[in-house]
């Protein structure tokens, strides 16, 4: 316990889970991993909330994350400045997120703004040419992957609104169980 | 432009807004208010300035209708994206160039975005934050902590909530009571220490789950499809160890305890064939005593014929009950909604497993995917040409031909088991020849029981080449249908020789002669499992990269593998009755099959190629877990129980009619004791009663009818929905042609042009005047056009250009009509309003007509 309290207080320990969905102990050896990715600028110390923020190329570095076609995008979803720098409070809420623990519909909430590329709060023709190329790295040819996206939309846009709104995208992995399990 | 968190927007709602319903519900409050007080916190304003990212989120929830024309949308999009933009995926980018600040404080009000400065929205957040703030206080801890969790905030806001959700709590508490402050401060301190406390026993808990960072390991190299094999067998295991608890605590431990000596010899070939040495052990019913066990004197006795039944009946319920709810829970999770996605649309956003880490896996997988998008579009090109008659004939002909074979095959392997297995047991009636001949005789019935189970599945694949099916997923589920009906009536055949066969012959002791068969049948069953994982798998990788390089590295096979871990799960269930310690066996061999699969599956095996929906999979393995399997055990174990008779000299029952008759027995005793007349009650009013079970499966059929039309109704609700949503699009459609008509008419007023020019000078870096104008338009029904705000220029030059439209002011604020709160979605009332400008803008143009008509 004595090497606990000196990274966070019992207050914060209670309130990371309260608010995720970890234990302490998951707590603490995320926190490691924050601080082994970069042991100069990220203090041992965490029970005055220092405001310190990793950049994103540290990040997608993790194994966790390194292969993933989407990591920026995740990790940019999930920064505060939607840059891609993570706080700790950013990287645990990250984690919390894509953890078995986590319920679908949140994990929709997440998936949806990693596939809206250009935040426009809508998953549209673009974005999803983008998806496709980071799910086949780029083997398909243009015309194929337009033929692709048009077909998606024609599938899930229901309000026929020519993009997929959260809606659109909610009903649709509703009738996908496999999706982010 | 101070970036505050945003506050306005922790909705209660909005993490449970799954359903349309609830979206809806929330736009149309949302509308309302706008219309309540058109003047003071108009939303485009309310909304602007918060960090976007909440906001951004649950407005596409609510009302998904940013920009609605098609090449407008193209238009845009493709100039946001070609935009070379410093920060594009940022919620807090604003050009500077443009703070949009100045401009609202001088925009007329009597504009479409209305604007009274932060404070309006200050206070609607305050507002809206103490509501939930008072909601979650008003929940349960655990409620608390759930919702809390739920919330798609970030860390920080959370924590904020959080910490006033607690103060609000303390502060009630304490003005509840605050004599006793000291004691709630005390209770507190303790709900406190209770909670760490659970949390620390959680963590215990999940420390104690097997194998967790090794199934992370397999889930990272190979997805979630072969992880579902090893969930499936971490869960049998799960199964068997309680099962072998339950037994070893109340059936072999007092055994133990009477046991007598045992003086067969102990040679080494037992393990394999379960017979000699082991006859004589707690491992057989034949071993157990039928008397009662006291240890001390005049202390109450232990009965073993009660213990027995009464073991592995309540085991049995157990089992039922646990398999009902995950088989429930499975459903509802995964086949809530059967009309499922086919096409290309859940393939592209719902298919990628975020599980994977390997890199291998990754660009294993990324191939896989790009052929099957390929094949998909192929085959989208070719589904067009219809089969013509006699091509349809063919195919019929060929599946009706392979299903004839498959169950031909199916039918000559079960006469073949039977023959064989009346064959064994003649010889070992005779009992003729030496001890070592008998015991390797009895081996030959499990193993070619396990070669027809191991081989027949392999015939089976070969017909899947003849038959092409459409679908992949068609295959699937006609190769499992196959290889179940196989292993089913293979075992159904083999309960028939027990049941019918030995149970009736002249043998000393049937049951433990069943026991017997089912141990050898499982033991051997094991190594051709382990035979199977290294010459399907290993050998086969040998000659895949060594010798023949087409052929490749082997897939792993989760439906072979998973059907028969059913098939010895149903053996041992089988078994339980006529050898109670059969879960210990089971145990330890599908702890080796773990480890033997992993390695093999680690150094031999790629993840395999086709689609595999592993949730609906393991929905099916669950049921095909409990139908088949698990409710023929229970017949074949109720058969036992109420009609067959025990043997005479062995078991605990020996003597007995029936097996059941120790119940009626014990009964009987019970009815001269008063104090137990309850029990004695039951047994004849429930247990034995006609009229009680009738009357219970008419209950359970009128429930069952009752939610078959609730499900009927569901099913119409959800098809009105559906067609309602889409009609609402087609409003939306049509709303925005009429206000395209609407500001076509009235653009040639000549102080609107001059405004409109002075618009454009403000905003001709970034977009064309006309296409603003579109979007002045689009945006002003739905003001959570959030993306465009954050997307700067256009949104910022928006106010002054609004301001000279006084004429379309006119419908929006300040309408005595439209401040009444609208029960009717937004759209609609969009639509009204869209129409009556119309009129009133056509008025006014006639207006102008006659003055010049009288001039």
């Amino acid at each position: 316990m004595g090497n606990k309290q000196t990274i966070f207080t019992d207050e914060q320990l209670d309130a990371y889970q309260d608010c995720t969905f970890f234990t302490r102990k998951e707590i603490l050896r995320l926190h490691g991993r924050y601080h082994e990715m970069a042991p100069n600028v990220v203090p041992m110390d965490y029970t005055k909330d220092p405001d310190v923020k990793l950049p994103m190329q540290l990040i997608i570095n993790m194994p966790e994350l390194k292969e993933n076609p989407f990591r920026e995008r995740i990790v940019e979803s999930f920064s505060e400045d939607g840059e891609g720098n993570l706080s700790f409070n950013d990287f645990v809420d990250m984690f919390s997120v894509l953890s078995e623990m986590a319920p679908r519909e949140l994990k929709a909430i997440y998936a949806f703004k990693i596939y809206d590329f250009n935040t426009d709060n809508f998953i549209c023709k673009a974005d999803l040419e983008n998806t496709l190329n980071k799910l086949t790295r780029e083997e398909l040819t243009a015309e194929e992957s337009v033929l692709v996206c048009e077909k998606v939309i024609e599938e899930a846009d229901m309000d026929g609104d020519g993009k997929l709104g959260f809606s659109d995208f909610e009903n649709m992995i509703s009738k996908a169980p496999d999706f982010l399990r | 432009m101070s970036y505050h968190y945003n506050e306005a927007f922790e909705n209660p709602d909005y993490h449970n807004s799954e359903t349309l319903e609830s979206g809806r519900r929330k736009a149309s409050q949302m509308n309302s208010m706008f219309r309540q007080n058109p003047y003071d916190s108009s939303p485009y304003d309310s909304y602007t300035d918060h960090d976007g990212r909440e906001q951004r989120q649950s407005y596409s929830v609510d009302i998904p209708m940013a920009t609605m024309q098609p090449g407008l949308e193209v238009s845009q999009s493709a100039k946001r994206w070609g935009t070379p933009n410093a920060n594009p995926y940022g919620n807090t980018h604003i050009n500077h160039s443009f703070e949009y600040e100045p401009e609202f404080t001088y925009t007329p009000p009597s504009t479409l975005s209305t604007v009274d400065g932060p404070f309006a929205r200050r206070s609607s957040d305050a507002s809206e934050e103490e509501k939930i703030i008072r909601n979650l206080a008003s929940m349960t801890t655990r409620e608390r902590i759930k919702a809390i969790q739920k919330m798609p905030k970030t860390m920080k806001e959370k924590r904020e909530i959080r910490n006033k959700v607690l103060m609000e709590k303390t502060r009630k508490s304490v003005s509840y009571s605050t004599e006793i402050h000291c004691c709630t401060q005390c209770m507190y301190k303790i709900a406190l220490s209770y909670r760490r406390f659970r949390n620390g026993l959680s963590e215990l808990f999940q420390s104690l789950q097997l194998w967790q960072k090794t199934l992370k390991i397999i889930g990272g190299k190979f997805g979630t499809s072969v992880l579902s094999y090893f969930v499936f067998l971490t869960w049998l295991l799960t199964f068997n160890i309680f099962s072998f608890l339950v037994n070893f605590s109340f059936v072999t431990i007092p055994q133990f305890i009477a046991a007598g000596s045992n003086n067969l010899s102990f040679t080494g070939l037992e393990l394999l064939t379960g017979a000699g040495y082991f006859q004589q052990t707690v491992l057989y019913y034949g071993f157990y005593t039928n008397s009662t066990i006291t240890k001390i004197e005049n202390s109450t006795s232990y009965d073993m014929q009660l213990a027995y039944i009464f073991t592995i009946g309540i085991y049995f319920v157990i089992c039922f009950f646990s398999l009902v709810y995950s088989m429930a829970k499975s459903f509802r999770n995964n086949f809530v909604n059967p009309q499922t996605y086919s096409g290309n649309a859940g393939k592209l956003l719902c298919i990628w497993d975020f599980n994977i880490t390997n890199e291998k896996a990754v660009r294993l997988k990324q191939k896989n995917l790009s052929t099957q998008i390929k094949e998909a579009l192929s085959e989208g090109k070719s589904e067009d040409l219809n089969l013509s008659l006699k091509q349809r004939m063919v195919h019929i002909a060929i599946h009706l031909a392979a299903w004839i074979f498959s169950l031909g095959t199916t039918a000559v392997c079960c006469t073949c088991v039977y023959y064989l297995s009346i064959n064994n047991l003649k010889l070992f009636m005779k009992g003729d020849g030496t001890e070592l001949e008998n015991q390797a005789a009895t081996l030959v019935l499990p193993i070619v029981v396990s070669l027809l189970n191991l081989l027949t599945p392999f015939v089976f694949s070969l017909l899947e080449l003849l038959e092409k099916f459409q679908y992949p997923r068609n295959q699937i589920y006609v190769t499992i249908t196959r290889n179940v009906i196989l292993k089913m009536s293979i075992i159904g055949i083999l309960c028939y020789y027990w049941l019918n066969i030995v149970a009736t012959s002249a043998t000393e002791c049937w049951e433990t002669l069943v026991g017997q068969d089912i141990y050898r049948l499982v033991v051997v069953d094991f190594l051709f499992c382990l035979l199977g994982s290294f010459f399907g798998e290993f050998i086969r990788r040998i000659i895949g990269t060594k010798c023949l390089k087409n052929l490749g590295v082997p897939e792993f096979d989760i439906a072979r593998n998973v059907l028969g871990l059913i098939y010895v799960q149903t053996l041992t269930w089988i078994g339980i009755f006529f050898s109670p310690l059969l879960p210990a066996i089971q145990i330890i061999f599908f702890f080796i099959i773990f480890y033997v699969k992993k390695v093999s599956l680690m150094m031999n095996c790629q993840p395999p190629r086709k689609v595999w929906r592993a949730s609906q999979m393991t929905t099916l393995f669950i049921f095909l877990l409990f139908f088949p399997s698990f409710t023929g055990v229970l017949s074949v174990v109720a058969i036992t129980i109420w009609r067959l008779n025990p043997s005479e000299k062995c078991g605990p029952f020996r003597g007995l009619s029936s097996i059941f008759d120790a119940v009626s027995r014990w009964i009987d005793v019970l009815t001269n004791y008063p104090r137990s007349a309850w029990v004695v009650w039951i047994y004849h009013n429930l247990i034995e009663s006609v009229h009680f079970f009738f009357i219970l499966t008419v209950i359970i059929i009128i429930i069952t009818y009752l939610y078959w039309q609730i499900i009927e109704g569901r099913k119409i609700m959800v098809r009105l929905l559906h067609e309602q949503i889409i009609n609402e699009g087609k409003d939306k459609m049509f709303l925005l042609e009429k206000l395209r008509a609407l500001q076509a008419s009235t653009r040639d007023t000549p102080a609107r042009k001059g405004a409109s020019q002075q618009f454009s000078t403000t905003s001709s870096l970034y977009q064309p005047p006309g296409q603003l104008d579109q979007q002045r338009h689009l945006s002003m029904p739905n003001y959570l056009e959030r993306p465009l705000e954050k997307n700067k220029s256009s949104f910022s030059a928006k106010p002054p250009y609004t301001a000279d439209f006084p004429e379309t002011s006119g419908f929006l604020p300040g309408d005595p009509q439209r401040q009444q709160p609208s029960t009717k979605p937004g759209v609609s009332e969009a639509l009204a309003l869209a129409m009556r400008a119309r009129q009133q803008a056509e008025r006014e143009m006639e207006d102008e007509d006659e003055e010049d008509f009288r001039s």
